[in-house]
């Protein structure tokens, strides 16, 4: 598809800015949705392609705004709820139980 | 579905899961062909950039045999086919700003491409 | 979906993610002390320090500097280095000649066994938009300056072959060992993005 991940090419994203020292993850989640990922892509609940499908399939704007972790979130969420595997009810409810939790 | 244990993590990392697909599929293109990439707009997944549809390049090396991801992205099998280094020059490209020495490499599965005219 | 597009996710990924993988724990899909070792694994072993071995090894063994070009997958697994992301390896040689760059514009494909996850530049958009159509540009904004007389070559790895460069050993190391050599090796110096500077006399230890 011709999604904005099709990047090569393009200009006007400004300058790289490498980070120094830069550490494997930057938060926690972000090793918890990588662990994850490699944990459910192990276990053969969906397929390189598809996962990679699941990120291009953001939209333009939330592809270019969220950062790579949250681009792996997005897809995983997605293709599990496409599968089968978990449902959006299931989910929510989970959100609602931690977003109540948290305070 | 195998869970993946603690046990297995060793395994399911120094593993990995190669896509290179064990069999026999006659090769379009042979090391050194010119080749014209195809020119396609495809909704679903693919992994050819939108900079090299309708280049012209080189056959560099012959990978071998490959799941498709045009198709495996979408439950429609493996498809497997060669994939090839293919060779651009960057103002094939990029046109004649880029700097005459200066080249590209991508990987390319058959479907991607045409014999050059 | 469009029947749940009410159901927003909270912007939040901590809580999205928290929610997930209790989910996912709950249904006994996956197993939390897996994740946990997932991670450790990436944060402890698997890093450019692997990828620093292969090159340096390269750099004093010609024999296996051979084959590392030549079969690149099963020369790293001798080194111990092979799996996820890793499957299908090619080994590009900086020379005189030729320069090497390695990208992957479509998503973030990086070779995982020898140089660990990838850092954020190379995954985001500046980078995979701009290396391909001016890798010049790009490489002067890591302080690397190519002469004209160097080919460029850039590396889009978007199908499964994954790539590591091999970088030009410094002058003045003659003699130095292997493990002396691994640690001159920079991560930026293997995606192709940076050389490796000529050490300061009396640099060896």
């Amino acid at each position: 598809m011709n999604g904005v991940h099709d990047l090569g090419g393009m200009h006007g994203f400004g300058p790289i800015n490498p980070e120094p020292n830069e550490p494997v993850f930057h938060h926690e989640w972000e090793r918890r949705v990588f662990g994850v990922m490699m944990a459910a892509f192990g276990g053969g609940h969906f397929n390189v392609d598809q996962f990679r499908h699941g990120i291009e399939r953001m939209g333009a704007v939330e592809y270019l705004s969220g950062s790579y972790y949250e681009h792996w979130l997005h897809a995983l969420e997605a293709l599990l709820q496409e599968h089968g595997t978990i449902t959006v009810d299931e989910l929510a409810s989970k959100w609602k139980q931690f977003a109540e939790g948290a305070h | 579905m195998p869970v993946i244990t603690k046990d297995l993590v060793s395994v399911l990392i120094n593993t990995g899961g190669s896509t290179r697909v064990a069999k026999p599929v006659a090769p379009r293109f042979r090391v050194g062909d010119r080749v014209l990439v195809r020119t396609l707009n495809p909704e679903h997944h693919t992994r050819l950039p939108r900079y090299a549809r309708g280049k012209r390049g080189t056959v560099e090396h012959d990978h071998g045999v490959f799941v498709f991801p045009d198709t495996s992205a979408h439950d429609e099998g493996e498809k497997p086919q060669h994939v090839y280094t293919v060779r651009f020059v960057a103002r094939e490209l990029w046109g004649p700003s880029a700097p005459e020495r200066d080249t590209l490499r991508l990987d390319l599965w058959d479907d991607y491409l045409d014999p050059a005219p | 979906m469009a029947e749940h597009a009410h159901t927003a996710p909270p912007s939040d990924p901590e809580l999205r993610i928290k929610a997930l993988e209790s989910l996912l724990a709950e249904k006994k899909l996956i197993d939390p002390a897996a994740v946990d070792a997932i991670i450790e694994t990436y944060e402890t072993k698997i890093g450019p320090r692997n990828g620093a071995r292969v090159v340096a090894r390269a750099w004093t063994d010609p024999e296996y500097k051979a084959r590392l070009l030549a079969d690149a997958t099963k020369a790293i697994a001798e080194l111990g280095f092979s799996g996820a992301q890793g499957e299908d390896m090619v080994v590009v040689e900086n020379t005189e000649e030729v320069h090497n760059v390695v990208v992957c514009t479509l998503c973030s494909c990086y070779p995982w066994p020898t140089l660990g996850l990838p850092p954020v530049w190379y995954k985001a958009a500046p980078y995979r938009a701009r290396v391909v159509s001016d890798p010049r540009g790009v490489l002067l904004e890591f302080g690397t300056v190519v002469s004209d007389d160097v080919e460029v070559r850039v590396w889009d790895s978007n199908a499964e072959l994954r790539y590591l460069v091999l970088p030009r050993r410094p002058e003045g190391t003659d003699g130095w060992s292997e493990e002396q050599l691994a640690a001159l090796v920079s991560r930026d110096s293997m995606i192709g993005t940076a050389t490796i500077p000529t050490p300061a006399p009396g640099a060896a230890p």
